[in-house]
């Protein structure tokens, strides 16, 4: 479910790719306040956007240093609500994730999804508590969810909707109103995208498991090339939503990189899912994450 | 009003030939065609409105110490109002349907084409059109696949078929300078044109 959604790394510019950096560390630092140790550990590059989508540019600059990196301070972007609301939501997703393995998953997805619930409760409870009405509405695209999954809906739209009305609540946790219908199109869209490459990116697993996959009833059990270009069209069209409606944004610090992730990073990565290269791909994704960090080591 | 060099993106010492270049790319941007459909197309013709303005009036300021053009984007004229200009529609739900599809209101416009219970090639156009209002791309890709295979002389479900397949063909970039196509400026230009002379003036002298 996560990764999907990165910057392309080659093509941003120095400047960029610092202020991503620090934004990722920034929420890393909000999740430890918001939501204890545990929930640091739900730090990802999607929810770094969202905070970078979310801002009005109030965060300010901080250097800080933390378990990972104990010997040098590190730049990193600090306060405001935007990253108040994507450590919360992290949280929260993080959590319905967790159950949704519970229920669905092999037998070791399960075993580690019963560990990281009790790691994460406490801080899931004092974000669920900041956002009840996010929580909800997440709690109840998860019961939408199963019901599709337990009826065989043959539609791929219906199911991706769950998961894409979640994240386009989202902007009703920010108090001003000019950005919101603009922000609900384009998170409406991202979270259609997530859905259906992440739909892609474990259909095989998925099939051999017996878990629930979207694509199968929509496609059959297996994916032709045919079933793939249909899948790389429907998400040019999601894409083309959100970049329709980034434009409708107005221009910040962020936007050459969530410029960046829309047009040239996104596009890139459903590629390779649904080529099938992203298996293979890991290793080197892998180092190209820890560029993305600032690992030096 | 908003300065109108800051809307435009351009200092207030840029030549006449980067005000143009700064309109046409915002042009390009907010232009009708890219907003087909789409929920969000009321806010690109408030910004394209704010660009033509701003245009406009740098134009009018610079034209005090000589030359200048006009905004060529005359942009949202009344055929892109949803389907109000649109020939062979027929009366009753369907047309409902469609008012609440022009209105945004995709509820009452899936309840209305729910209680229908005949089904020809204009429910199936007009379910393509909800899904596609409503994100549902999937969905709208194969409602309007039966529609044109129901009713393949009827131009108005081709060509929402074929804008859907365009769209699809590949990832969006907002300023897609190495993909200028010839089609595209050349139909722009003939809008323009047209707008031109109904307003009395003549932009291309050849058509």
């Amino acid at each position: 479910m996560y990764g999907y959604v990165r910057p392309s790394s080659d093509e941003l510019k120095i400047r960029e790719f610092e202020s991503f950096r620090a934004v990722y560390c920034g929420l890393c630092h909000t999740l430890r306040r918001r939501g204890g140790i545990a929930a640091r550990f739900t730090v990802n590059f999607d929810m770094t956007f969202l905070a970078m989508l979310l801002s009005a540019g109030e965060e300010q600059r901080c250097s800080r240093r933390c378990p990972r990196h104990p010997l040098r301070k590190r730049g990193c972007a600090l306060g405001g609500r935007a990253l108040d609301a994507a450590a919360d939501c992290s949280v929260i997703l993080a959590w319905w994730k967790l159950e949704d393995d519970l229920a669905d998953g092999g037998f070791g997805k399960r075993l580690i999804a019963r560990l990281a619930r009790v790691l994460l409760h406490r801080g899931y409870r004092r974000c669920a508590a900041a956002r009840p009405s996010f929580d909800s509405g997440a709690a109840a695209a998860m019961e939408r969810l199963r019901e599709l999954e337990k009826s065989e809906c043959e539609s791929l739209d219906e199911a991706a909707d769950c998961f894409a009305g979640m994240l386009a609540a989202i902007p009703d946790l920010l108090s001003e109103d000019e950005r919101k219908r603009v922000l609900r199109q384009l998170l409406y869209h991202l979270g259609r995208s997530v859905y259906i490459l992440d739909a892609a990116d474990d259909f095989e697993k998925d099939i051999a498991e017996g878990s629930y996959n979207p694509l199968r009833y929509r496609f059959g059990a297996q994916l032709t090339a045919e079933n793939r270009e249909t899948l790389q069209r429907t998400l040019n069209l999601s894409q083309r939503n959100m970049v329709t409606a980034f434009q409708l944004l107005p221009e910040n610090d962020y936007s050459g990189i969530l410029e960046n992730t829309l047009t040239i990073g996104l596009p890139q990565m459903s590629r390779v899912v649904l080529s099938g290269d992203w298996k293979n791909r890991r290793k080197i994704l892998r180092e190209h994450v820890r560029r993305l960090r600032g690992d030096t080591v | 009003m908003n300065d109108p060099y800051s809307v435009l993106g351009v200092s207030r010492t840029a030549s006449d030939e980067e005000i143009k270049k700064a309109y046409r790319d915002l042009a390009r941007k907010y232009h009708p065609d890219n907003y087909t459909d789409n929920p969000l197309a009321d806010l690109a013709q408030e910004k394209m409105k704010q660009v033509n303005e701003a245009y406009d009036s740098i134009t009018r300021e610079r034209s005090a110490y000589g030359g200048g053009t006009q905004a060529q984007y005359g942009g949202y004229s009344a055929g892109n109002d949803g389907y109000s200009g649109r020939s062979g529609y027929s009366a009753g739900p369907y047309y409902d349907a469609r008012a609440a599809i022009n209105a945004s209101d995709l509820n009452r416009a899936e309840m209305i084409l729910g209680s229908i219970t005949e089904r020809g090639a204009e429910w199936y156009f007009l379910m393509g059109s909800l899904n596609f209002r409503r994100g549902w791309m999937d969905e709208a890709q194969q409602y309007y696949q039966r529609a044109v295979a129901m009713d393949p002389s009827n131009p108005e479900y081709r060509q929402a078929l074929n804008y859907v397949n365009s769209s699809a063909a590949r990832p969006y970039r907002s300023t897609e300078a190495s993909s200028v196509d010839p089609c595209r400026i050349c139909g722009s230009l003939m809008v323009a044109d047209c707008c031109c002379e109904m307003l009395g003036g003549d932009l291309c002298r050849c058509c």
